[in-house]
């Protein structure tokens, strides 16, 4: 029964996420019927997600046959959950697929597109004006942590080239990568003409 | 004027919670209980079992095995939380039957699912348990939640119950059971039969609906003998699941 209640918890969570992003549920129902099913290891866990048009639901066991069977390391599985390119984690080595992948590559599509519109939850329960206030305090906050870690990274990355030269600077990088290709070329149309001249030197028979 | 309900002498008995009844009055008495209960009955189950029912629920809908197309049957349907869930999963292509034999009960079921826009997929039908109005080798699923006890004739119920199955097809029977820890079964004992029915008189004015209900539990066969019942009247892999220490167990079986 733990296991339901847990289950049951995380279900309505995923449920509340999904009503912000309002395209989300028609895609979900394109995928009503399938059961996918979900063998993680390193710890053993076993789940079965059955996409529809009102959410995920999730089943610590389901009798019917799955139409599509994820096998990947836990680590994996909370990668695939995290990351932004799902689909690129689906296809890493250490995930195996078995049986109806489409199904769990839409799924993972409708995971991904998510927009979240947190500003209209927000309005239901503070109001439009609130919410808009709060929307915009939020967003201008946001861009200005972007701008902010934007800046550090390029000084940082500065300091460490410039002046501290700990690390090689890009451009100076890309110019001694450019000089090692030339010289590769150079060696390679040497190497060619030495061929050519052993060539010419041997006695025709 | 003599009384239309009073049974004649020779009229077998059967027990209406702790009380013994002429089995002809059993449904008329549980149906009463119904009656009186429809209106709050989702709001009683949830504060008498603290929403532990939606969690025996979900692990019916694991073991059902309903796949798109099938077509279910739910007795005693009451409000259709089964429904809703067996409707999502057998999708356009299949059915659900939502019975119950109280129309109370049916007509709050029905209410209940169309404001949640659940349409299309399930039908409606007053149904007795023991004599079910369908064709032989009909439903795929067959499902009786917190039903089966009120039901006078059980076996008779469960072999019309297995006429409607197709071969191959499951009952799950979700019920009230026998906790197998003495010390829960007395917590539990003591729950049922003080607070239960107090709980009963402050939401729906209506104590004796409640003692009923503690009292049927009680009267209710245990695991064991559900399932030599089930296998009695022609069922084969019958297993039974105790949820909650044994409060409630889901028993399942297959139509060979």
């Amino acid at each position: 029964m733990l296991r339901q209640a847990l289950l049951a918890g995380v279900e309505a969570g995923l449920d509340r996420v999904l009503r912000l992003d309002p395209t989300a549920r028609p895609r979900l129902a394109r995928l009503a019927g399938k059961v996918i099913e979900v063998q993680g290891r390193a710890p053993d866990l076993h789940l079965f997600l059955l996409p529809g048009e009102d959410g995920i639901r999730l089943a610590g066991h389901w009798e019917a046959p799955a139409d599509c069977v994820l096998r990947a390391p836990l680590s994996s599985l909370l990668r695939l959950a995290t990351a932004h390119d799902k689909v690129a984690v689906l296809h890493g080595p250490e995930v195996e697929l078995d049986g109806d992948s489409s199904a769990l590559l839409d799924l993972a599509e409708v995971l991904q597109d998510l927009e979240l519109d947190w500003e209209y939850e927000l309005s239901r329960w503070l109001g439009p004006v609130a919410a808009g206030l709060l929307g915009g305090q939020a967003r201008s906050s946001g861009r200005h942590a972007r701008q902010t870690l934007e800046s550090l990274k390029d000084t940082l990355a500065d300091y460490l080239a410039e002046e501290s030269r700990v690390l090689v600077g890009r451009r100076e990088a890309e110019a001694r990568f450019a000089e090692l290709d030339d010289l590769k070329l150079a060696l390679d149309r040497l190497d060619a003409r030495v061929e050519r001249l052993i060539q010419q030197a041997k006695p025709t028979a | 004027m003599s009384d239309p309900r009073k049974a004649p002498d020779h009229e077998p008995t059967t027990h209406f919670g702790y009380q013994n009844v002429p089995e002809s009055q059993k449904a008329e008495k549980v149906a009463e209980v119904f009656h009186s209960v429809a209106a709050k009955y989702d709001l009683m189950n949830d504060l008498m079992s603290g929403g532990i029912h939606r969690l025996w629920k979900r692990f019916t809908l694991e073991l059902s095995g309903v796949r798109p197309g099938n077509r279910v049957l739910d007795i005693a349907g009451g409000t259709g939380d089964l429904t809703r869930q067996f409707s999502r999963l057998v999708g356009p292509a299949g059915e659900v039957v939502l019975a119950d034999i109280n129309a109370s009960m049916l007509k709050v079921g029905r209410d209940r699912l169309l404001d949640k826009g659940v349409a299309g997929n399930v039908a409606f039908v007053q149904a007795d348990a023991e004599k079910l109005p369908f064709p032989d080798n009909h439903f795929d699923v067959v499902t009786i939640a917190f039903g089966l006890r009120n039901v006078t004739h059980k076996d008779d119920a469960l072999r019309s119950m297995l006429r409607v199955l197709k071969p191959g097809g499951r009952l799950l029977v979700l019920e009230f059971s026998k906790p197998g820890n003495p010390l829960l079964s007395k917590a539990y004992d003591a729950y049922s039969f003080t607070l239960l029915p107090l709980m009963g008189k402050l939401i729906t004015r209506d104590a004796d609906s409640y003692r009923y209900l503690a009292e049927s539990i009680r009267m209710h066969p245990d695991q064991d003998t559900l399932k030599a019942m089930m296998v009695e009247a022609g069922f084969e892999r019958v297993s039974y699941h105790n949820m909650t220490g044994g409060i409630v167990a889901l028993h399942r079986g297959i139509k060979p």
